[in-house]
């Protein structure tokens, strides 16, 4: 093993970009504006209707509140809202942008099941989200899914009622029953011959449900299961519907095994505070180098940690167990005896 | 009570009760079929014909709705088993317009751009048992002069200028039924008599 006066000879150790910590504010940014365009779309969609209906005078005062608050929003960016504001539809399970479609993969596999063939023109749409994944990992999951936002909301809340002092859940499961899942989905898409998979998926459920509280006059019934997934996570386990249920958490993981742009340690700079393993949302080990497929690289763990000792790296696996950080106890004591040693 | 027995009664209410939901699963297969499906729900315009391979292909996405002018799709929130989250009009409470914009966002093509006289919703069909001018009541022709297809789809009968007839050219868009005045609605969409399946 090498003196530490000998490592500080070599190299100064690795310094993150100083940006990358407050890529977290960032995240949570992308977070809020998704959940927001998920909320705006469907009333700008009931605003279009009643412009197409040109039935302002027949609105009741509510409906006309709704109309003119829209038209207020609306306005600076479209002439003839019926027809402008379709440039912007959908929800993370599938959206359209000017035309151009952009679905879930889970919506792609899952149609693939229920129908037992490959329809490229859709398949086609989901290119992109996996292309983004197999370089980037399961990022939608940290920095896209409307699930994510009120689930991060919900740890939170959680963490008051573990600190008003009421017991909440923090069991741990085996990661691995997320595949089953998405297996089973897949299977039981199969044999109904409808993509059931995306009933149990919550991105997918709360873009539909917003829509249908809004435009459809009533929740449907993806809410109930929304809130039993919140209630497993305060009950149960923190995060747990990602971290263990979630199908297309499971497929994202899958496909961002060998992702390219990964989290590391920095282990000269790290002093093994495992503040990093704590604010992990995904109960992965950043602390002992481990990452795996499920790291969401959401950069909660970068953001935190008080020693910059966390930083972006390109390449396709983890990095090796680094051992105990260098500006940590148990480092110090290993090598002190060392030293002593060598004296 | 023994724990024999209570099993005993168990088992013969679970049997008894097994039964029963048998005759009922098993009634319905020997009902005769209808020789035309009355449709309360319409798949929204261009949907593939088969509606298995509709439900297969359909991912739930609601853009149809999200894009539809008159919100006259709407979805199985709450009901539909295996189809929830899938789109249905229901043309009594409001009708298709035929803007095609649903067929142009469906990403998964469940919705196919076809010409509008290609569409197949279904057929209306006529009670004419009930119709105003059927039945000599009066002068009406709202279905006639709503029709968004025109004389090739809905027209006056030839020997009775105020008795509407729907011809071969209706789409089954429903605006009729949404039109229509009389308080039982004598006018609804029906399959196609070459859609049904036997």
């Amino acid at each position: 093993m090498v003196s530490p006066t000998a490592d500080e000879g070599a190299a100064k150790p690795a310094k993150p970009f100083f940006l990358w910590r407050h890529l977290n504010k960032l995240r949570w940014l992308t977070l809020t504006i998704v959940f927001a365009l998920l909320v705006l779309l469907p009333f700008l969609h009931v605003y279009q209707t009643y412009t197409a209906a040109h039935a302002y005078d027949l609105l009741s005062p509510g409906e006309k509140q709704l109309y003119d608050v829209m038209e207020a929003i609306a306005a600076p960016f479209v002439s003839d809202p019926a027809e402008d504001l379709d440039a912007i539809k959908g929800n993370t399970w599938s959206g359209s942008f000017w035309g151009f479609k952009i679905s879930d993969p889970l919506a792609a596999l899952g149609q693939v099941a229920a129908s037992l063939s490959f329809y490229w023109p859709f398949l086609l749409t989901a290119l992109i989200p996996v292309v983004a994944t197999i370089i980037f990992g399961r990022f939608f999951c940290g920095w896209i899914c409307p699930a994510t936002f009120i689930y991060e909301l919900n740890s939170n809340f959680a963490s008051w009622l573990r600190w008003a002092g009421i017991r909440v859940g923090n069991r741990r499961f085996d990661k691995r029953i997320k595949y089953g899942v998405l297996a089973l989905g897949l299977i039981l898409s199969a044999v109904s011959g409808s993509v059931l998979a995306g009933v149990v998926y919550p991105p997918a459920i709360i873009g539909r449900e917003i829509y249908y509280t809004v435009a459809q006059g009533g929740l449907g019934v993806g809410t109930i299961f929304f809130l039993g997934t919140l209630l497993f996570d305060i009950l149960i386990s923190r995060r747990g519907f990602c971290r263990y249920l979630c199908p297309g958490g499971a497929l994202y993981s899958l496909l961002g095994r060998y992702r390219l742009v990964r989290i590391r340690r920095i282990v000269e700079t790290c002093n093994d505070c495992a503040k990093c393993n704590v604010v992990c949302e995904f109960d992965l080990d950043p602390l002992r180098d481990g990452f795996g497929q499920e790291c969401n690289n959401c950069t909660a763990c970068i953001a935190i940690c008080p020693t910059d000792a966390l930083t972006f790296t390109i390449r396709p696996t983890d990095y090796p167990k680094q051992g105990p950080g260098h500006l940590g106890q148990l480092y110090r004591k290993e090598h002190q005896a060392a030293g002593d040693r060598n004296a | 009570m023994k724990r024999r027995t209570f099993l005993k009664r168990l088992i013969t209410g679970a049997v008894l009760l097994g039964s029963a939901a048998l005759l009922y699963g098993v009634t319905p297969l020997l009902a005769p079929r209808q020789a035309t499906a009355k449709r309360n729900y319409l798949r929204p315009p261009g949907a593939l014909e088969d509606d298995d391979a509709f439900t297969a292909a359909c991912i739930g996405c609601g853009l149809c709705g999200e894009v539809c002018p008159p919100r006259c799709i709407k979805f199985h929130t709450r009901d539909g088993g295996a189809k929830v989250n899938l789109p249905y009009i229901d043309a009594a409470e409001k009708a298709c317009i035929l803007c095609d914009k649903c067929m142009e966002v469906c990403p998964t093509e469940s919705l196919t751009v076809m010409p509008r006289d290609k569409i197949d919703m279904g057929l209306a069909e006529i009670d004419q048992t009930a119709c105003y001018p059927w039945v000599d009541r009066g002068v009406c022709g709202a279905c006639v002069s709503i029709c968004p297809l025109g004389k090739q789809a809905i027209g006056y009968k030839m020997w009775n200028q105020y008795r509407p007839e729907v011809r071969d050219g209706c789409v089954g868009c429903g605006l009729c039924v949404e039109v229509c005045p009389h308080p039982s609605v004598p006018i609804w969409v029906v399959s196609r008599p070459n859609d049904i399946k036997v």
